[in-house]
């Protein structure tokens, strides 16, 4: 019963990091759609960044975080302007190179200012220690993740379909013209979400740091996981990629406890079998 | 009454080939203007010209005494010419009631709020609901357009056009593709809109341009051979001959 209890916490902590990070790809790939490999960057930069600030300046875990979030996407937006317009509505396999690109040259910036070896995020003393639940007591970290993770969620929700952002948002996805006709400025509603999921990002790798530590090849290593739950869930869909996260973490977490010498089989198994199952992502739009 | 909408002297060649030849026409606030003509007379292009689409070669295009020329579609439409946006324009995902509260909060530049919901602005919902009950959508406000029925994807047309409170619509085919039991809704919505509102529309069918406009204008190879009456129009001999053919001999035989 414990083990049954510690693989759903720990299933579920791994499926809220992977969905605040992911939902920011769902973004640009289900509404923008532009494949942005470089997203798992993003998140890795988001860690360089709260790991220099809280370890080596000092400053406090939510200080830290904020100013690294902010930094990410103050990083980001140049790259938007000058790049990613580019590459608005062309095809998928320039898309794929150009963010491969950004990636690769991301890593190497990375190794060479930070050095190749394995970041931390000290965390504060409330959520570095246990927090007992009565019937058990569970990692604090890990509940912090299921938590933002619970948040980002609901905030995304309301943004995308309850605010007039919102509103402008899913016009300039659905029929681009038709909003730039009505005086929707569309490149300003892009460079918006691209800021949010960016920030969505960092926040990610920065909340995830515990389970998906921060080196140089970061960007690299989970590149094919994000992909892979925002396919799962159905591009663009808050909902989806959220089902996908909870039902990825549950599948690898019990198959990293119960059978590790599979590695991540079980993973890329349960990828396979909704993919057959659902061509679109178990929410994806038409 | 004073003019709202001017035209003067449009011209567009396309490769040497005359489209719009010196078309001029002047509608006053609560006209009811069809624009008929046969295919290929250059009615869409004449469109195109007027909401900045193309640009013409020569000529002026002004709405309320401000001259259009040089300004993008947009601008246009913020100044309030707008021209009923067609099914395929629409935002399949979105519903009706998004469709004008887009309508209304871009009009009102309030569409960059990140925090707040139109849910929480009574004036925007009483609008949109006004704007819904006044086209009959109030039943469909909820569905997403691409589950709506044609009919009401065209009437939502009218609806989102006419949030952005225009000084001048035009409308493009309000009734084509409408199955015959739903063209009665759209009439009665075209007879219901603003009477200080200018619209000109473009229509084939004759029965629907007989019974809305009180003027018609008919376009022939890209010239105005006609702009007058609408008992008028098929006793001209142009007419007949251009376009209207064997639907005024049979009107007049009627």
């Amino acid at each position: 019963m414990q083990s049954v209890l510690s693989i759903a916490v720990d299933a579920l902590a791994y499926g809220m990091v992977l969905f605040v990070i992911s939902i920011g790809l769902s973004m640009t790939m289900g509404l923008m759609r532009v494949v942005n490999l470089a997203h798992g960057a993003f998140a890795m930069v988001g860690g360089y960044l709260a790991s220099y600030a809280v370890r080596d300046l000092g400053l406090g875990y939510v200080a830290g975080v904020v100013l690294a979030v902010a930094g990410t996407v103050v990083i980001a937006a140049p790259i938007e302007r000058l790049l990613y317009r580019r590459i608005y509505n062309k095809a998928e396999l320039i898309q794929v190179l150009m963010t491969i690109g950004i990636t690769f040259c991301v890593i190497g910036i990375a190794n060479y200012v930070f050095g190749p070896t394995l970041k931390t995020i000290p965390l504060p003393e409330v959520l570095s220690g246990p927090v007992d639940l009565g019937f058990r007591s569970i990692a604090a970290h890990k509940l912090f993740a299921i938590v933002c993770g619970l948040a980002v969620a609901v905030a995304l929700w309301y943004l995308v379909e309850r605010t007039p952002f919102g509103v402008k948002l899913r016009a300039s996805v659905d029929n681009a013209p038709m909003a730039a006709a009505l005086g929707v400025r569309t490149k300003s509603v892009y460079a918006a979400s691209f800021a949010i999921a960016v920030g969505l990002a960092a926040f990610g790798g920065i909340v995830g740091a515990e389970l998906l530590p921060i080196e140089p090849y970061y960007a690299l290593r989970y590149m094919v996981t994000f992909l892979v739950v925002v396919s799962v869930g159905g591009a663009g869909s808050i909902g989806g990629a959220l089902l996908a996260c909870l039902v990825l973490g549950a599948v690898d977490t019990t198959g990293r406890y119960l059978v590790p010498e599979y590695g991540e089989f079980f993973f890329y198994l349960a990828v396979i079998v909704i993919v057959c199952v659902f061509p679109r992502g178990l929410l994806g739009r038409a | 009454m004073n003019a709202v909408f001017e035209v003067e002297r449009l011209n567009k060649t396309f490769g040497g080939l005359a489209v719009t030849q010196a078309v001029s026409l002047t509608m006053a606030p609560g006209d009811r203007v069809a624009l008929i003509g046969p295919n290929g007379a250059g009615k869409t292009t004449f469109v195109n010209l007027v909401t900045g689409h193309l640009k013409p070669d020569s000529g002026v295009v002004s709405l309320a005494g401000e001259q259009l020329n040089g300004m993008n579609p947009m601008q246009r439409v913020q100044r309030g010419l707008v021209r009923s946006f067609q099914v395929t324009r629409l935002f399949p995902e979105m519903t009706p009631r998004e469709h004008l509260a887009l309508a209304v909060l871009q009009r009102q530049g309030r569409t960059g709020r990140l925090f707040g919901t139109f849910w929480s602005m009574p004036e925007v919902l009483e609008e949109i609901e006004a704007l819904l009950r006044t086209l009959g959508l109030e039943g469909a406000a909820d569905h997403k357009v691409a589950e709506i029925a044609y009919g009401q994807q065209r009437l939502l047309e009218i609806a989102f056009a006419l949030a952005l409170r225009p000084k001048v619509l035009l409308l493009d085919e309000p009734a084509a593709g409408v199955p015959q039991s739903e063209t009665p809704r759209i009439e009665s919505a075209l007879a219901g809109l603003p009477a200080d509102l200018a619209v000109l529309m473009i229509e084939h069918d004759m029965d629907l341009v007989f019974r809305f406009a009180q003027r018609v204008i008919v376009l022939a190879a890209g010239t105005i051979i006609f702009d007058g009456a609408p008992g008028e129009v098929t006793k001209d001999a142009r007419v007949r001959e251009a376009y209207l053919g064997s639907y005024a001999d049979d009107r007049s035989a009627a």
